[in-house]
């Protein structure tokens, strides 16, 4: 990694993480659909990355959204665990032809669908985990599931906002 | 022994991600770990000073709902001025006021949504109805002064006949003078009033509140209605031509307080006893 790629990195932290705690933190459409767009700075961590860096940086990141949410614990293991699923994603990606060699994550070098289908697969996984422990009962599964939906695209559309007007 | 390292080493990712997750789940179970309370949340000091920035950029977009309180508390406090003023009328100190009489005027918060002040009778709209307890006949005043009188209502809307409307007269008393005249609009313009009743024995003064009379049985008194500018003499020249500024401004009426006298209908149905013999 170059330092240029480096300073990128740290920029993307720091735009994707104020973004989340100080704007879209109390951004509810219908009481349903929340947005976490902190997680594009997982997403877009690019690829030769080695894993355990990217499982401790999501772990670090997950704790403090946890610390402005109150919720201490719950973000971590949502992210954590969309990072360890991620190679998995690119490679399932990978196999159905739609993109291969050293990948960048963007809009610009993977195309507008596989973008999309890249950042709606993991934040589904990241919000399902996330909704379910929050809801943390059985009889909450059915209002999760619309908040799991509901989020996700929210999220996901977000994101692939940002990433338009974004160029670089 | 080397095989073991040998595995560690294959799995490392693996043995991570589940020391995170439990790490993680252990934060999440054991909700009053010493972590939790004592560092990560919104009670650290740095989370807490962002925070503050971030509230500090939204309070403008939340001036809506601020004044929204506002109103409502203002509501709340105009109740308690008047029961307790109603406690203690302008009598002797034997004389000890019924505790219905006092608390008989409740107040209910309304937003204008539509309001006219051009035309001869002007009407404004409110967003509450039958609904919310408004009902036809009751008062209607603003931070600042009358508005008007509840004229008809549906579910959830509610018509009030303005101030500025030709037919509407409101008993008042001016402050300074001590004497009791009626208020009503001319119909030019929406900022001007008219006293009428003042006799030229008054002796008048310019900048005199006139405020709602205790005759009223719809508005508490001490209601501002508005001010004297001008002092003149009537053609027949047995009462002044007094001229108020009006002290609600209508142009920018947003909250109002909708009146309810409880012992209205009660005081009305009584009097209504002694109207044949009037005539």
């Amino acid at each position: 990694m170059t330092l240029r790629e480096i300073l990128n990195i740290v920029f993307l932290f720091v735009l994707y993480l104020s973004l989340q705690i100080l704007i879209v933190r109390n951004l509810v459409l219908f009481d349903v659909a929340f947005c976490f767009m902190y997680v594009a700075c997982i997403l877009l961590l690019p690829a030769e990355m080695s894993l355990s860096a990217t499982l401790l940086t999501a772990f670090v990141v997950g704790i403090i959204v946890d610390t402005f949410y109150n919720t201490l614990g719950m973000h971590a293991a949502a992210t954590v665990l969309m990072a360890y699923v991620r190679p998995m994603v690119v490679r399932f990606q990978a196999a159905r032809g739609g993109f291969d060699g050293r990948i960048i994550f963007s809009i610009h070098e993977m195309g507008s669908l596989n973008f999309f289908n890249y950042v709606v697969i993991l934040t589904f996984v990241h919000h399902f985990t996330l909704f379910l422990i929050e809801a943390n009962n059985i009889f909450l599964f059915l209002p999760a599931l619309v908040k799991i939906v509901a989020s996700t695209l929210f999220t996901s559309v977000t994101i692939m906002l940002v990433q338009y007007f974004s160029r670089n | 022994m080397f095989e073991l390292f040998q595995f560690i080493i294959k799995s490392r990712n693996f043995i991570l991600f589940v020391l995170l997750e439990v790490l993680s789940f252990y934060f999440i179970i054991n909700t009053n770990n010493y972590w939790s309370i004592r560092y990560f949340n919104t009670s650290n000091f740095y989370a807490a000073k962002i925070l503050d920035w971030s509230n500090k950029a939204r309070e403008y977009a939340r001036l809506r709902q601020v004044n929204t309180d506002l109103a409502e508390e203002n509501r709340r406090l105009n109740a308690l001025v008047t029961q307790l003023q109603q406690q203690k009328p302008q009598v002797p100190t034997s004389y000890q006021t019924d505790s219905i009489f006092a608390t008989r005027f409740q107040y209910k918060v309304a937003r204008v949504i539509n309001n006219t002040t051009t035309h001869p009778n002007n009407y404004i709209t409110l967003d509450k109805g039958t609904v919310d307890g408004i009902r036809p006949g009751m008062g209607v005043i603003s931070p600042t002064g009358v508005v008007g009188k509840v004229k008809i209502c549906s579910e959830h809307i509610s018509i009030v006949t303005s101030i500025l409307h030709s037919d509407y007269m409101v008993s008042s008393r001016l402050v300074k003078a001590g004497v009791i005249g009626t208020a009503k609009w001319d119909g030019i313009d929406p900022t001007r009033m008219k006293m009428l009743d003042v006799s030229r024995n008054t002796k008048m003064y310019r900048g005199d509140s006139v405020v709602t009379s205790e005759y009223n049985s719809i508005f508490p008194s001490g209601i501002l209605v508005g001010r004297v500018i001008r002092v003149g003499e009537m053609a027949n020249q047995t009462f002044h031509d007094v001229t108020l500024a009006v002290g609600t401004d209508f142009n920018n009426l947003s909250f109002v307080y909708v009146v309810e006298n409880k012992l209205q209908g009660e005081q009305e149905k009584l009097e209504q006893t002694t109207a044949p013999e009037r005539k």
